[in-house]
């Protein structure tokens, strides 16, 4: 009991969560026949909200090329990319409730609130010319053997250097 | 008041804190959610039970372990350690021999069609190199990538709501640009299959190679320039 309590309460190491990331992107891969990924389910989602208030996605260029993307019955709010996003909230919550350690935390200043809302934008307009964000470009490309994989993750990596230089600068 | 006495109302008072503070229950109701929308997907949309487990594992996982590839493509240069990305190498070693198995039954024997091959593969050229810069400055900014802006939202913190919605407005914005770069540059490039070259197993054997080498440099990088040792 003693050691079950350990493992839901104290921080695993990191090393161990890479392994289990790399499993389960295997099992993803394995038995839905699609690699770890998540940005797209946001574009569908924001797509849904301006299909809601009338705007004509249909005669978007983006869409005309990858309309064939959804499978039987799939929509943009009901599909692969809000299963797997809101499945992944859910654990995180069951998670860190279990360990008695939920909190809602504020936003701490208007500076914060900015760069947060300006980085997001930042990574969600990567994701659509490199096709994928940190999983979907990175983390099952290389295992996919494309080179565009390791592509991403180099130029990541510049773009963290950059942004860490930025952060320095404005934000600490 | 005698340091026993004192003692003795400290522990009081760590329990009464103990108590006021577990949410184990709340996990509980969290879980029996989940589960109801399990059993919701099993009878309606089976298709979605498997993503919807390993769903769970994920943001468990990242949950416990704090997993944050911004903080592994960040430390290296901040504080000049490497722990989360050798964490990230080592995860790419084993996908990379899992998929590498999927990919070899599915293509079996035949010739290579990439269209057809499993994983994410995807044209590359200069669009990867800017949307990786774009997307990295980004991470940094914001202060988490997708998956850890996800496992953050699920942590109760306000920011990552913002930053979702920041995502998702870069989605848009990102999906109607999206004629400009594919006619002047994405149109002509095209997919690079790595076993396309030296068949698949001489491809995973020798990208494990180099995620081998890389994950030494990596430790040896970590144990020159770390300022928390």
């Amino acid at each position: 009991m003693k050691n079950l309590e350990k493992i839901y309460k104290k921080p695993w190491p990191y090393w161990i969560g890479g392994i289990i990331l790399g499993i389960l992107n295997i099992f993803l891969l394995l038995f839905v026949g699609k690699s770890m990924r998540m940005s797209t389910g946001f574009l569908y989602w924001g797509s849904y909200i301006l299909d809601k208030i009338g705007v004509d996605l249909d005669s978007w260029y983006y869409f005309s090329q990858f309309d064939d993307v959804f499978r039987n019955n799939e929509s943009l709010i009901n599909n692969f990319y809000t299963v797997i996003i809101i499945a992944a909230i859910i654990g995180s919550l069951f998670s860190i409730l279990l360990a008695s350690e939920f909190k809602v935390k504020k936003v701490k200043s208007k500076k914060q609130l900015f760069f947060g809302l300006f980085g997001g934008i930042l990574m969600g307009y990567g994701t659509r010319i490199a096709f994928g964000c940190n999983l979907g470009a990175f983390f099952s490309a290389i295992p996919s053997l494309s080179l565009h994989g390791w592509v991403f993750g180099i130029f990541m990596f510049v773009g963290a250097y950059i942004g860490s230089k930025i952060l320095i600068k404005f934000i600490l | 008041m005698s340091s026993k006495k004192i003692e003795e109302l400290k522990k009081r008072r760590q329990i009464e804190i103990r108590k006021k503070k577990d949410q184990k229950t709340y996990a509980l109701l969290v879980l029996a959610l989940w589960m109801i929308l399990l059993l919701t997907f099993i009878y309606t949309d089976y298709q979605y039970t498997s993503v919807w487990i390993i769903g769970l594992l994920i943001g468990i996982t990242l949950q416990r372990t704090r997993f944050c590839f911004t903080a592994g493509f960040r430390d290296p240069v901040l504080v000049g350690s490497t722990s989360i990305l050798k964490a990230i190498i080592l995860g790419l070693i084993i996908s990379t021999i899992g998929f590498a198995f999927i990919q070899y039954f599915a293509i079996g024997g035949k010739e290579i069609v990439i269209a057809n091959v499993p994983g994410n593969i995807y044209p590359v050229g200069i669009h990867t190199a800017v949307g990786a810069v774009i997307f990295g400055i980004g991470m940094v900014i914001a202060g988490g990538c997708v998956s850890g802006t996800v496992m953050r939202i699920g942590e109760g913190f306000i920011l990552q709501i913002v930053v979702m919605v920041g995502i998702i407005i870069g989605t848009i914005l990102g999906a109607s640009s999206f004629k400009f770069w594919d006619l002047n540059v994405i149109k002509d490039t095209k997919e690079i299959y790595l076993p396309s070259f030296v068949g698949l197993p001489l491809a995973t054997i020798l990208q494990i190679i180099a995620l081998v080498g890389l994950y030494i440099l990596a430790d040896w990088y970590h144990k020159k320039n770390n300022i928390m040792l």
